[in-house]
């Protein structure tokens, strides 16, 4: 029996009444303020490559509360480094360094941090209200899709290659190629064919994502901090002005807010766009649109501030859209979040929305309550919050390197997880130092079981006539149309960005 | 005076120890042990309720009232965790494997990755055994009958993979019904299989018929789909919603035909069975052995069964399961034949 959507978000409201599902997402709260905030550059696909092993053996939403509140908060929290060291912090809130860092350096950093986090609250709160009108409108859409059609989504979601992959696609292809040959060691599930097992049990079932994911980010991270002894090398702008002042100012410009918010929701939705580009579109709208941008835009006005941390927040209910509802991913960490919606037994996409309705209203209730305790966080533990950033190298390293172990090993207490941890985290070393962008191998991972799958079943049903349908020849069109789109957008956003920070947005590009 | 004092003190210290070292011996085997339930799939599913439902029962029945765990080894359809019972797992009791139905056909059949050998693992029987598999089509196809159905050409049979349950037993159904060049579509999870047939993507499905009551009793009520054909296991134990359909083997040609149908059978009747790791000590293997005879008697786990899966429990005592495996069809030719309908090459010819 077919709940109706209001009953659906009713439950899934219901469902967040357990203990450990709080626990869980305040869990998922402080370790996302802690990665936020730390200057090692943990972000949130390193998190989630950590976290997954362990929370796949949970229960869904306990797992799914630590997953969403780690990036939620990690969003909401971006710019300590900013603001405070001039640093640009992880993607999403790199722009705010140019009127973030100068307002520090006046005395207001208080103020930039209070704006900072309005602003991400704000836009949280859009980018999840978005998401939430969304899952009725998509709904009558997501009935008429058979296995040619989500073909073509996931066709569309492979199409993200060409993005991630920055400004070296071919590097960008040959990792997703990459990827796409690993998805295909086991047992084909379609013919019973045996791919690259080597009459070894192990390889049977292929080689779990979420330890692949786990030694592609997690060793790497590891092996760099420990190699370069990363950390902010220098002094903090002194803690000073009124959050108050920042809070004030957010709601003044409520207007800037609201538009920013949606450039945001919409950089989710596109394929590809991504957080690398999600702050610096926003900022240059608000450069375009805001009165007397042209003077102090750069100089430490506080609208540079509002307007890349509104949209980099309502960016994550942008995402959960595609991902929830069409069952692709935006990125490393929605793909991941796809890892583990599969491993609990849920296909992202129209049969989730057909059959746990009330699941997605829980992920969308969860989203939001983060979004709120982020903000919080942000606002009471701004002081203490601050000393985060100043952590050393060396905790940093043992802590990644211990759990990433440990994580690998819990997965299913098969040691030869710990060979394949290791062999994929040297790997995705050397991927990363010869900028073979991981993310497109993880996408190219992820997606080719699936895009497999539909294929061979399209196929079998319907023969090459599956390309004639309506639905399919719509959707070819649509993903031509945003592919192109997206990718002049992408070349455009490069261009706008300001000269100085140019490098750091490349680097961003490689370290996605 | 002091010495013999002291000799009759040690010698009454030594006998102390002896009784107190006798008494120890006494004490239950599993006292103070904890025993660990490797299931060979993932945790939540049916296999992992069926196991569950024991749990609780061997504790109370096993002397000593062990402390009982569990942990999930997935992989291979049960060959992983069958292997590590097999090879790597301590064999002194203290571990128990638990494996779907795979862990004989598998065997048998001789499949990639299999390092197992039936013969010398111990049996402690099973909670389940029995099941019926239904042959159904959709309403909209118009193969409303047994002819339109055998009369039809490229009928589209969904499944979940190669190999799977379901896509064998569908797979028996078009071998021995006589289908014209069916086409089977396979990479669905179950109720994907379900929505395919209501949208049009495949015409007919096999599926348990339990199942089928259980989740979408409206297929039967509504009569949206056309029932076709039936598969009993054990063989002519009727299933109360549908005693009315032709069982598959009436339509067996020749005797090998009617062995292929025992052998799939056989291979459906051995449950999901606890094992014992090769070299366990007979007196820890009857120890457990009389837990689960007496479990599977016990009328509050047949309660505890339909109340974690929803079905009566059709358990298979000890003995009986390796006196079963032991007498397993092992014809080459047989074996031949149903490797053919458990793959993906054309059905074997009649």
């Amino acid at each position: 029996m077919e709940t109706s959507l209001f009953d659906a978000a009713a439950q899934g409201l219901l469902n967040l009444i357990q203990l450990k599902v709080w626990f869980a997402l305040l869990a998922g709260v402080a370790i996302g303020t802690f990665t936020a905030v730390a200057p090692q550059g943990i972000g949130t696909p390193l998190v989630y490559a950590i976290a997954l092993p362990v929370v796949i053996r949970w229960e869904p939403l306990t797992g799914i509360a630590l997953l969403i509140g780690a990036s939620s908060v990690s969003a909401i929290c971006a710019a300590y480094l900013p603001v405070l060291f001039g640093i640009p912090g992880g993607g999403g809130s790199q722009a705010t360094v140019l009127d973030g860092y100068p307002m520090g350096k006046r005395g207001e950093a208080r103020r930039a941090l209070g704006a900072s986090f309005m602003a991400g609250g704000m836009g949280c709160l859009i980018g999840t209200l978005t998401l939430v009108i969304a899952v009725p409108a998509a709904k009558p859409l997501i009935y008429l899709m058979g296995s040619p059609e989500l073909f073509v989504v996931m066709l569309w979601g492979l199409s993200m290659v060409a993005v991630l992959a920055g400004r070296r696609p071919i590097k960008g292809l040959i990792a997703a190629a990459f990827g796409l040959l690993i998805a295909m060691i086991g047992q084909q599930a379609q013919s019973g064919v045996m791919r690259f097992v080597f009459d070894q049990p192990y390889l049977l079932d292929g080689i779990s994502i979420s330890i692949i994911a786990l030694a592609m980010f997690g060793i790497p991270s590891a092996l760099d901090l420990a190699l370069t002894k990363l950390g902010v090398e220098q002094q903090a702008v002194p803690l000073k002005g009124s959050l108050f002042d920042g809070i004030r100012d957010t709601l003044r410009e409520w207007w800037l807010v609201v538009r920013c918010s949606f450039v945001g929701v919409w950089v989710g939705i596109v394929p590809g766009l991504g957080s690398q580009v999600v702050d610096w579109l926003a900022y240059g709208h608000a450069a375009q649109s805001c009165k007397g941008a042209r003077e102090s835009f750069g100089r430490g006005d506080v609208r540079g501030v509002i307007a890349p941390e509104s949209a980099n927040d309502a960016k994550d209910g942008g995402d959960l859209i595609t991902t929830l509802l069409l069952g692709f991913p935006q990125g490393v960490a929605t793909a991941l979040f796809i890892v583990a919606l599969l491993a609990w037994g849920f296909l992202p996409g129209p049969e989730m929305v057909k059959k746990n309705p009330e699941l997605i209203y829980s992920i969308i209730w969860i989203q939001g309550i983060a979004g709120i305790i982020g903000t919080l966080v942000g606002f009471v533990l701004s002081g203490q919050l601050a000393k985060l950033a100043e952590l050393r190298y060396t905790f940093m390293v043992s802590i990644l390197f211990i759990f990433i172990l440990m994580g690998a090993f819990s997965v299913h207490r098969d040691p030869l997880d710990l060979v394949a941890v290791v062999g994929f985290g040297i790997l995705g070393y050397f991927m990363r130092r010869y900028a073979y962008p991981r993310p497109a191998m993880i996408l190219g991972l992820v997606l080719g079981d699936l895009m497999e799958k539909y294929l061979y079943r399209s196929m079998m049903a319907y023969g090459f006539s599956w390309l004639a349908r309506p639905a399919v020849i719509v959707l070819l069109i649509l993903a031509a149309v945003s592919f192109v789109f997206t990718l002049r957008g992408r070349l455009k956003s490069k261009s706008e960005s300001p000269a100085s920070l140019g490098g750091a947005m490349g680097r961003a590009e490689d370290e996605s | 005076m002091l010495r013999k004092k002291l000799l009759t003190s040690l010698l009454g210290a030594l006998a102390g120890l002896a009784v107190t070292g006798s008494g120890y011996s006494q004490a239950p085997f599993y006292q103070g042990k904890t025993i660990t339930i490797i299931q060979g799939r993932e945790p939540g599913g049916t296999g992992d309720m069926r196991a569950r439902s024991v749990f609780s029962f061997l504790r109370k029945y096993i002397p000593g009232q062990p402390t009982i765990i569990t942990e999930f080894m997935p992989g291979g359809g049960g060959r992983k965790a069958a292997n590590h019972i097999f090879r790597g797992a301590p064999a002194d009791g203290t571990v128990i494997g638990n494996v779907g139905a795979g862990l004989i056909a598998n065997a048998v059949l001789g499949q990639t990755g299999v390092q197992y050998d039936l013969a010398k693992l111990a049996y402690l029987g099973t909670p389940n055994s029995a099941s019926h598999y239904v042959f159904l089509s959709r309403q909209e196809a118009g193969l409303t009958s047994l002819e339109k159905l055998r009369a039809a050409t490229g009928v589209r049979i969904g499944a979940q993979t190669v190999g799977h349950d379901i896509y064998i037993n569908g797979r028996m159904f078009a071998w021995l019904l006589g289908l014209k060049e069916p086409r089977f579509v396979t990479g669905y999870s179950g109720p994907e299989v379900d929505a395919a047939l209501l949208r049009g993507e495949v015409d007919a499905r096999a599926n348990i018929a339990d199942t089928i009551a259980h989740r979408t009793p409206e297929w039967i009520e509504k009569r949206l789909v056309n029932f076709h054909s039936i598969i009993e296991i054990p063989k002519g134990d009727k299933h109360p919603r549908f005693a009315n359909l032709p069982e598959v083997e009436t339509f067996a040609k020749t005797d090998r035909e009617r062995q292929v149908v025992a052998l799939n059978r056989a291979f459906r009747l051995g449950g999901s069975p606890f094992i014992l790791p090769p070299g366990t000590p007979k007196e820890a293997t009857e120890i457990l052995r009389e837990a689960f005879r007496k479990t599977f008697g016990d009328p509050e786990f047949r309660k505890e069964f339909k109340k974690l899966t929803g079905d009566d429990p059709t358990p298979i005592m000890p003995e009986t399961l390796e006196k079963y495996v032991r007498d397993l069809p092992r014809d080459p030719d047989t074996i031949a034949i149903f490797k053919k309908l458990a793959g993906a090459d054309p059905l074997p010819a009649r």
